[in-house]
Order: C-alpha cells, then structure tokens, then sequence
C-alpha cells in the first residue's frame, strides 16, 4: 500500500471503481441499499466516464510501450498522490463486505435523532375507508398519528391500516417496534422511522413483516410525546422489499 | 502524499507544471501488460471475494459502516466526476488571455469579480490552486486572483446543486453556503490587498498547454484530479461512517448540544476529512444530530481550508504565504458562517 501510484495504477484504479459502480447499477440493484433510485441514471453516466478515463490512460500506455520499447524515455510518468490508493476501498467494501441495507442497528443507534413529522405542506388529506386495511408509508402514518394527536383523533381513530418494515425490539416499555428507515438523500443521513406494535407476538429482529391495526390514541391527558402506536389484528411476514428505505 | 513541493526536476512537457512531477524511469517492462495482470488479479480477487468472503462477514456494526462509507463515495461520485471534467475542460482548453481581460485593472473591484467568476466557472479545490497560481503568473492581481481560489470550489453551480440534492426541502443552506463562502472569499481578498506583502508570496512563472496538446493536459487534468479528490473523498467517507457507527451517540449528540463547541467541531473536521467540496455536502448531511449552523460552518470551512489545501497552497505559494493566509481564512470562514447560520437558519 506503500507504493507510490504509477500511472497504469491510475487507470487501473479508475476503470475497478466504474466497474464497481455499474456492478452495483447494471448488474445487481445493490445500488438501491445506498442511494435514491433516481440517482441510477447519474452513476452509471459517471461509471462510464471514469471506466473510459482509465481505458483512454492505458491505450495511451500501450501505443507509448510500443514505440518506445528500446529507447529510455518517458516523459508521460506522473504519479498519484498516495492517498489515491484509497479509491480502492469502496470497491473492496462492495465486493469483500456487500453491505445490506440499514436495518435495526442503525435504527437503534440514532433512535435519539428526532425526526420531525414529515407531513406535506398541505397536509395530509382525509383518508378514504376502502373497506380493507389502507396501507401506507410508516412515514405518513407518523404524520397522520401526529396530525391526530395534535389535532382531531377522529381523522385516524378506528381506520384499518396497513404497515410494513424491519422488526426491532423495544428495551424499555411493551411492544416491538415497526422501523423504516428513511433517507434524506443517502444511507448516511438515514433517519428511523419507527412505530410501536402492540398485540403482537414480536417477530424476529430484522425480519420484514405487514403489520395491519389501528392507530392507538394516546392516554388522555399524556403529553405529546413523538411516540405513535399501533394495535395490531395480526401481522405476517413479509419478503423484504426491493427498497428497503422509505 | 503533495507531490507539488518538489516540482523542481518538472521541465520536459508543457503538462508537468500542472501535476505531480515525472516519474523517475519507469520500469521496462511493457505497461500495458503489466497492467493486465495487475487488473486481473484484482477482479479475481473482487469475485472471489464475493463469493467466499462476503457471505462470512456479518458482523452488525461492520454492516452498517461499510453501508453508509460506500453510500457516501457512490453518492457523491458523480458530482466529483463532472465537476472535475468541467475544471479539467477549464485548465486545457480556456486561453490565459482571457481572465486579464475580464477583470478589472483596479484590484479593488477585481476582488468581488473574481468572487463573482467563482459562481459561474467550477473548480475543483485542487485544481483552484494550480488555476489561482496560473492567473497570477499572468499578471492577475494575487488578492483577486485568491478571492477566485477560495470562492471557485465553495460556490460554483455543480457545488450549489450537490447541496441542494443533500439538503432537499432546505434551499436556506444552499443560499446560506452561497453567501457565507463568496463574503468570506472577497473579505479574505480584501484583506490580502490591504495588508498583504508582494514578498511573503512566491509566483510561479508556468507556460501553457500548447493548443496540440490539449486533449491529452484535459485527460492528465481529470484523471489526476480524480484520484487526489477521490482519495480525500474516501478519507471523508471513513470519518463520517466512523462517527455515525463507532463513536459512542451521546458523545456526539453532547458536544452536539453545545452551540459552539458544535461549530468548532465540524470546522475542525471540514480541515481534517479535506472532502472535496463538488462531495463534501453528503458527508454534512450525514451528520443529522448536528445544528444547521454548525453544518453550514463545516460547508464553508472544508472548501477553503483542509489539510490537502494547505499542503498545496504552501507548495505553490511558499511557507510564509501559508501561515498567514490559512489562519486568516478559516477565522473568517468560521465567523461569517456563525453569523449567516444565526440570521439564516
């Protein structure tokens, strides 16, 4: 790791970082675990550039080569800066490591970040009662638990819904939490979003399931305290979802 | 790790004075195939990783760390990449000319102009300084030619949308990174032009990439750009996955706490991670337990003053020019990005 980085070493670096890129793009949907899917388009444009930047650089070494096989010259030799040898470590985590998605632990861990409702400006319509459960985001029954409990609990009290993520377990208190992780732009601004399940035998930690209930008001008199709840009429397992964020 | 500091064996190719110096002899063996090894290897060792290795590694911590490290570098990968392709398109193919005629002869004036070319032209930090060295070997004033170097990276359009993707929904952080980074890039230049010394600045005499070559200066320029701000990028990526996963949470959310021991903090680790700015908006946004402000401090800080900066601005403009313009930058950065994020956010 030492080693200075000479110019074959540069393009070689270039061309395993767009080929890990358009893995993660082209080949597998692993990009989904890191970014929002509508980024797609822009890293696979980016892969190829930098795929062909380090295919350009080593044709040019290989016409260099062959004209100058015998004779000393090289006026074409630059090295990297050290630290590019760290380009090889996105790589190396992609294909040594394949990360899944977030799921329990980092929920846990920034459990303390306090999410703000993430209601439309307009706010959230009236819900139409379709006869079955309604499903939605955990998001936007966040939103509407909130909207409930600082307004009128009519708007939410009594509907059927449908909720699905990861199970992870409550250290204090009863019930499991539902969590969904939701990120602003990348899976490094991810943020839990998470609801408490009661009524239901916790499943499994990580374990994808459709939890379908009702959304359990708060204690008259209790503050407002950002924690939402649901009771659930049953719950199944799930297959984890192609995006596992919201 | 700077290879600018020891330029003086560079004297061959009009391309040398821009990047790192020649090699001393390469070795004999043909490149190409050596290189061909090198990357087969390489993919056998990424597949048979894949196959072997990854489904052993299960570790939960492990997990998420390489999860949000990877999703920083793909994420800001293509910022990186076409902000560095324009900045290469700028160093190869737009004659010196053209900045003397463009800005104004009273250095006073020129100060803001080249504050305000900032925004419009894209720069990669490390290209800025190469490109800043350049105007004034051309005879642009060294404060205007400063006030381009410390406002192209901060503020130029592909560094406004990349903050606007990371921050969506909160167009006061782009608005704020805009304002807080061009006042302290005009106010730095301006106080270079008042009490600024000729002598404490070393101007390096560079001729330029000659018209036939120029193809070839922009792949060097890109290529070379990519792997220094891909290596920092990287270093970025490492630090901030290690605070969202390693570092205990109530460290962070105390020293989170604390107004200015937050502010401090991030302008610290701006200078530290040394992100390049096209990138550093994703790694700020990761950092969701801290004040806008404080997040707004380490946007301006990081494109402005990081340690891969200060190794180039010592090797292009000499020792004494660093210590005193380093220090000056960052106290403005971190003051007028208080003062932006106390009104603004």
């Amino acid at each position: 790791m030492g080693a200075v980085v000479t110019k074959s070493a540069q393009n070689l670096l270039l061309i395993t970082l767009g080929a890990a890129t358009l893995w993660i793009t082209v080949a597998t949907d692993e990009y989904l675990n890191y970014v929002k899917p509508w980024f797609r388009w822009a890293l696979i444009a980016a892969a190829v550039a930098v795929v062909v930047l380090g295919a350009a650089g080593l044709r040019r070494e290989w016409h260099d080569a062959d004209d100058h096989d015998d004779h000393g010259h090289d006026d074409h030799g630059h090295h990297g800066p050290r630290v590019a040898w760290l380009l090889c470590l996105p790589a190396l985590g992609i294909f040594l490591i394949a990360p899944p998605a977030l799921g329990s632990f980092t929920a846990d861990r920034n459990s303390t970040r306090t999410a703000a409702p993430p209601a439309p400006d307009e706010g959230y319509g009236a819900l139409r009662p379709t006869g079955g459960p309604l499903a939605m985001t955990i998001s936007e029954f966040i939103g509407r638990s909130f909207e409930a409990q600082t307004g009128d609990p009519g708007t939410l009290r009594g509907i059927p819904v449908q909720l699905s993520g990861f199970a992870a377990p409550r250290p204090q208190g009863e019930g499991w939490y539902l969590t969904r992780l939701r990120m602003a732009c990348c899976a490094g601004d991810a943020i839990p979003m998470r609801v408490i399940v009661h009524g239901a035998a916790r499943p499994k930690t990580d374990t994808w399931v459709s939890v379908v209930g009702t959304w359990m008001p708060p204690t008259a008199g209790a503050p407002v305290t950002g924690v939402h709840e649901v009771r659930a009429q049953h719950t199944r397992p799930i297959k984890k979802p192609k995006n596992q964020y919201e | 790790m700077i290879a600018m500091t020891d330029r003086a064996g560079a004297g061959t190719a009009a391309e040398d004075d821009l990047y790192p110096p020649p090699d001393w002899a390469a070795r004999r063996t043909a490149p190409g195939t050596r290189a061909l090894l090198t990357f087969a290897a390489l993919a056998a060792l990424l597949v048979a990783g894949r196959l072997w290795v990854a489904p052993e590694v299960g570790g939960r911590a492990l997990d998420a760390w390489t999860t949000i490290f990877v999703a920083i570098c793909v994420q800001a990968l293509p910022f990186l990449v076409f902000g560095v392709a324009l900045s290469a398109a700028i160093t190869a193919f737009v004659p010196p000319g053209v900045w003397n005629r463009l800005l104004p002869r009273r250095p006073g004036l020129a100060v803001p102009v080249a504050g305000a070319a900032g925004a419009v032209l894209p720069g990669c930090e490390c290209a800025s300084v190469p490109v800043a060295s350049g105007l004034m070997a051309r005879g642009v004033a060294p404060a205007a030619a400063l006030t381009f170097l410390l406002a192209a990276p901060a503020i130029n359009p592909i560094v406004l949308i990349a903050t606007a993707v990371a921050f969506p929904g909160q167009p006061e952080m782009v608005l704020g990174r805009f304002g807080a980074s061009l006042l302290v890039a005009v106010l730095a230049g301006w106080a270079w032009l008042l009490f600024g010394r000729g002598e404490w600045l070393k101007i390096p005499a560079r001729p330029h990439a000659e018209a036939g070559r120029r193809w070839e200066a922009f792949r060097q320029a890109m290529r070379h750009d990519i792997m220094h701000a891909g290596g920092f990028l990287v270093v970025g990526g490492v630090a901030a996955a290690t605070i969202n996963v390693v570092v205990p949470a109530e460290w962070v959310t105390g020293i989170a706490g604390i107004p200015w021991a937050a502010v401090l903090t991030l302008a610290v680790l701006a200078v530290l991670m040394s992100i390049c700015s096209e990138a550093d908006a994703f790694v700020a946004a990761s950092l969701s337990q801290f004040s806008p402000t404080a997040k707004l401090t380490f946007l301006v800080v990081g494109p402005m003053v990081d340690l891969k900066l200060i190794a180039l601005q010592t090797g292009f403009f000499g020792r004494r020019f660093a210590v005193r313009f380093i220090p000056l930058t960052f106290a403005l950065a971190v003051g007028v990005s208080s003062l932006v994020g106390w009104v603004l956010l």
